[in-house]
């Protein structure tokens, strides 16, 4: 099984959508799939806050236009990508220690269903390493 | 395979992913190719362009046989054979 590996340094809904894509295209494909959940990125995975949508980092003027317009397109929040991902193939989910003390969570449970526990930078450069596919969001 | 082998082909299963976009019809096909037989034919309905892409390079790789596409009135009729 093809391995990906994802770091994942926006916790923006556009940057986070593009993630979930990615993870269910992998999906289908059968890769196994490691995400890294680093710094800004975290806020998005405190319990709660899966469901904000106040930030979009590119074409922030077009904020509202973009929400409407993946509504009506009938796309997933990125939480639901993630969560298809999940059912499709083994996807790990790690938050970085630091990024989320930055936010506020310091165990597991202070994080969305999705996360399966927290991580250093180590682990994180050796996935990207041993990974057959590495991207950086 | 030609058009008129599309249209006549028994189809065991259809998958109408018409309401998704990219990648959900690939998804939508993954779930279901998973019911079907060895050698049994699904029929996947995808008002997607990036789905008519995706199909056939996802069959090669999974090991399924591609057997075509028709283009409909807003759609694509995808024809693929589980291996």
């Amino acid at each position: 099984m093809a391995k990906l590996t994802i770091g994942l340094s926006s916790g923006s809904i556009d940057k986070l959508t593009g993630a979930g894509v990615m993870m269910t295209g992998a999906a289908a494909d059968d890769y196994e799939i490691e995400v890294y959940v680093l710094l800004t990125a975290a806020r998005a995975f405190i319990k709660g806050n899966e469901t904000l949508t106040d930030s979009v980092v590119e074409y922030p003027a077009h904020r509202e236009y973009m929400i409407d317009k993946l509504n009506e397109l009938n796309t997933p929040s990125w939480y639901e990508f993630f969560e298809q991902a999940k059912e499709f193939t083994d996807v790990k989910i790690y938050i970085c220690s630091l990024a989320g003390k930055l936010w506020g969570g310091e165990k597991k449970e202070d994080f969305v269903d999705i996360v399966d526990g927290l991580c250093g930078i180590g682990q994180y450069l050796d996935a990207a390493n041993e990974a057959d596919l590495h991207i950086n969001i | 395979m030609e058009t008129s082998e599309l249209n006549n082909l028994s189809v065991n299963k259809t998958v109408d992913a018409r309401g998704t976009a990219c990648p959900g019809p690939l998804l939508e096909a993954k779930k279901a190719i998973g019911g079907l037989g060895s050698g049994e034919i699904m029929e996947l309905l995808s008002a997607d362009e990036g789905t008519r892409v995706d199909v056939p390079k996802w069959c090669k790789k999974q090991g399924h046989e591609y057997l075509g596409t028709l283009e409909e009135s807003g759609y694509f009729r995808i024809f693929l054979k589980k291996s």
